[in-house]
């Protein structure tokens, strides 16, 4: 049965609808370029674009995997001395560490994507439970590349990072499975490989990427295109945060998932949302330079996200299966989504990036 | 409107000085006969709709849509369409062109969605859909009896994970399937799951789900996400991918594979890879097959190649252009801005302009 019908389009005398297209084709040639409907921001020039990069990349992205860098040295030594699971000064070590990558994790692009990098440091989510899988199967076999880094730089990227390290630490299982002397040397090996990962992409940056980002050459051919990625790194940072970090332990309203909620056995699920938006924020507002109005949308939409995310009492999501806690929760994830919405309505014409219809959200 | 905001002006423009003619008559699809084209697409109120277009670009007809389309099956026989919803929809909708009418709607199984493409059968008896067994992050061909109100008979596996466009060899019944690789669940909307061990491939499967064929690119490109197919007379496969990789070091985006061959990798060049940002909306074969066109949304443009020798030749420029479908002796492109574009060569010459913002593809009837 058609229950739809046809939207209901106005009909035109034939000859009239010829003399419109004839028109509207001599337009079509005649006119360039096309007046715009609405009088857009100016965009900003490429010399305005190189000041912005250049803040970005000086206090937003260097202190950021200096941080990161200092952090997992810290835990790896702490951990050659101090390696059982509940000890408080490792535990301490690694909550410090996974701070800091967390509020440098949407920097995805150049050094942390060299020899996949940022995989070999977070890999989650991790849908197919890879990870403890891997640990279990080291564990079991003792695997002897914990014994050498580079061994170790070469074992599963599942069984690398902060989120294998947490299942080694605080899953029930894993972090009494086998005999405790492998499990030292195993934590030994992962953090020790994440504080080189972690060197290595600030070496790169320093040594060289940081330059690359503000010279014209076979990398990057413009500050344009430097800003560019710095405004898709944004977008996909505060997409992922809705998405994944929130998204995934709401589930549906069915069947929520309080069980996928992002670093959840170390309880730091929360955390990782309201660290990663306050750093957003903080890239957000770089890139809009000196410009008071658009900051000013900026700061209200993130600090309204982070002020929802700070009434909320619930570490690792787990009010995602009753109906007043979820919506807390569903609260906060459209307001990360608001701040999104911000940035592509707002910030994303100031710095002249292409926002069409497909070229936005395609498939 | 968003969709019309990109800097041009240092570039010759694709449909330059187009006003936003919303006034213009629309004649009713009574008045212009049946529609050569389907576009999902959105209206300025953010309602979204299924297009039927003439041949001239002309609006034949509008179908209100429940949520965002994405592509269209063409029945072979039958002036009938299944418009998808886009991912992670879980609905289609049956399309009688003649009447511009719902005559049925499909529902993918408790624990499926859509990927927002399909295929008929040779004999138009069969529809075959790419969709996704979510919980088991499972890439399926779903199989519905055209032939007897679209019931669902059964499905197999595609090969892969993320199964997108599907087509199929001219005169056989042989599928081709385009593995994207990358994992999504509905219930993380559209986040990317597995970037880290993503391994798209090109699937050849008979219509009874026996695999036959799978062609993969090179380890170092297992993040180059393969999506869009076209496959031309001959039955070579023009692939259009999405690089999910690190954006500085963008690989070729286009790529022909032939059965028993090696895949083909199509380099326009890195500046160009970077410029369209590592992203092909949709694919097409020129009608004689010896122009590949790759629309580049994110780029402005329309990626043009040889097709025989695999040579780039120029781009064209192409403000959101997403839609691209075959239409007499060239290509038809479609934009979010609205316009319509006649590509012959690497002449676009504008057609109309709706005000309307028109989806991800343009199908040919």
């Amino acid at each position: 049965m058609p229950r739809m019908i046809a939207r209901h389009l106005p009909r035109a005398p034939r000859a009239a609808t010829l003399a419109v297209a004839a028109l509207a084709a001599m337009m079509m040639l005649a006119a360039r370029p096309a007046p715009a409907q609405e009088t857009p921001p100016p965009v900003l020039s490429e010399a305005e674009k190189a000041a912005r990069v250049a803040d970005v990349i000086d206090a937003h992205i260097l202190p950021r995997f200096a941080a990161l860098a200092e952090t997992t040295a810290h835990l790896a030594d702490v951990a050659r001395a101090h390696c059982t699971a509940q000890d408080t000064e490792l535990r301490a070590a690694y909550d410090a560490a996974f701070d800091a990558w967390i509020s440098a994790s949407h920097l995805r692009f150049g050094p942390t994507e060299t020899d996949t990098r940022a995989f070999a440091l977070a890999f989650w989510p991790d849908t197919r439970g890879a990870t403890p899988r891997s640990i279990a199967a080291m564990i079991a076999a003792e695997d002897p590349a914990v014994q050498s880094p580079a061994a170790y730089a070469e074992v599963s990227i599942a069984a690398r990072g902060f989120y294998a390290m947490e299942a080694l630490l605080f899953d029930d299982t894993l972090s009494v499975a086998g005999n405790a002397d492998y499990r030292c040397a195993l934590l030994q090996a992962m953090s020790a490989d994440s504080a080189a990962t972690s060197a290595a992409i600030l070496a790169e940056w320093q040594d060289s990427y940081a330059e690359e980002m503000m010279t014209d050459g076979p990398r990057y051919r413009s500050r344009t295109e430097a800003v560019q990625v710095l405004y898709k790194v944004l977008n996909e940072g505060l997409e992922f945060t809705a998405d994944t970090r929130l998204g995934r332990p709401l589930g549906s309203f069915e069947r929520p998932r309080p069980t996928r909620a992002e670093a959840r056995r170390s309880g730091r699920s929360w955390r990782h949302v309201m660290l990663s938006v306050a750093s957003l924020e903080d890239l957000a507002l770089r890139l809009a330079g000196d410009d008071a109005a658009l900051g000013d949308d900026l700061t209200g939409a993130f600090e309204h996200a982070l002020t929802v995310g700070g009434d909320l009492d619930d570490p690792v999501f787990a009010g995602v299966i009753d109906p007043t806690g979820r919506l807390k929760i569903e609260i906060l994830q459209q307001s990360v989504q608001a701040a999104r919405a911000v940035v592509r309505g707002s910030l994303g014409p100031r710095l002249g990036v292409a926002a069409g219809f497909n070229a936005l959200d395609g498939d | 409107m968003p969709w019309t905001a990109i800097d041009m002006t240092s570039r010759r423009a694709f449909l330059a000085g187009m006003l936003a003619s919303s006034l213009t008559p629309i004649p009713t699809w009574a008045d212009a006969g049946s529609p050569a084209f389907l576009s999902a697409a959105r209206l300025p109120d953010g309602a979204y709709v299924l297009c039927g277009l003439a041949t001239n670009g002309g609006m034949v007809f509008q179908l209100p849509l429940p949520a965002r389309g994405h592509a269209a099956a063409a029945h072979p026989k039958r002036p009938e369409v299944v418009a998808f919803a886009r991912r992670p929809g879980n609905f289609a909708m049956v399309i009688d062109c003649a009447r511009g009418a719902v005559t049925t709607e499909l529902h993918a199984p408790v624990g499926f969605h859509f990927y927002g493409h399909g295929v008929f059968s040779r004999d138009a008896r069969r529809l075959y859909t790419t969709e996704n067994q979510y919980d088991a992050a499972r890439g399926m061909i779903g199989v519905w009896d055209a032939a007897n109100g679209y019931k669902r008979i059964g499905h197999f596996e595609s090969g892969g994970i993320g199964p997108h466009e599907i087509s199929r060899l001219p005169e056989t019944d042989t599928l081709i399937v385009a593995n994207g690789g990358i994992e999504t669940h509905p219930e993380a909307g559209r986040a990317k799951l597995n970037l880290a061990t993503m391994a798209p491939n090109l699937s050849y499967i008979s219509e009874t789900g026996e695999m036959l064929e799978q062609a993969a690119l090179a380890p170092d490109l297992h993040q180059n996400s393969i999506r869009h197919i076209d496959v031309n007379a001959a039955g070579a496969v023009a692939m259009g991918m999405q690089w999910q990789g690190d954006m500085t070091e963008v690989p070729p985006l286009v790529a022909v594979h032939r059965r028993g061959g090696a895949v083909q990798l199509l380099d326009a060049g890195t500046e160009l890879h970077r410029d369209v940002d590592g992203y092909i909306g949709s694919i097409a074969f020129d009608p004689t097959a010896e122009i590949i066109a790759a629309t580049c949304p994110r780029g402005g443009r329309v990626l043009l190649f040889d097709a025989t020798s695999g040579r780039p030749r120029a781009p064209v420029e192409a403000i959101d252009a997403c839609g691209v479908a075959r239409h007499g002796r060239g290509l038809i492109v479609t934009s979010g801005t609205g316009a319509v574009g006649a590509l012959h060569g690497t002449d676009l010459t504008p057609q109309s302009r709706h005000n309307l913002a028109f989806d991800n593809h343009l199908v040919r009837l």
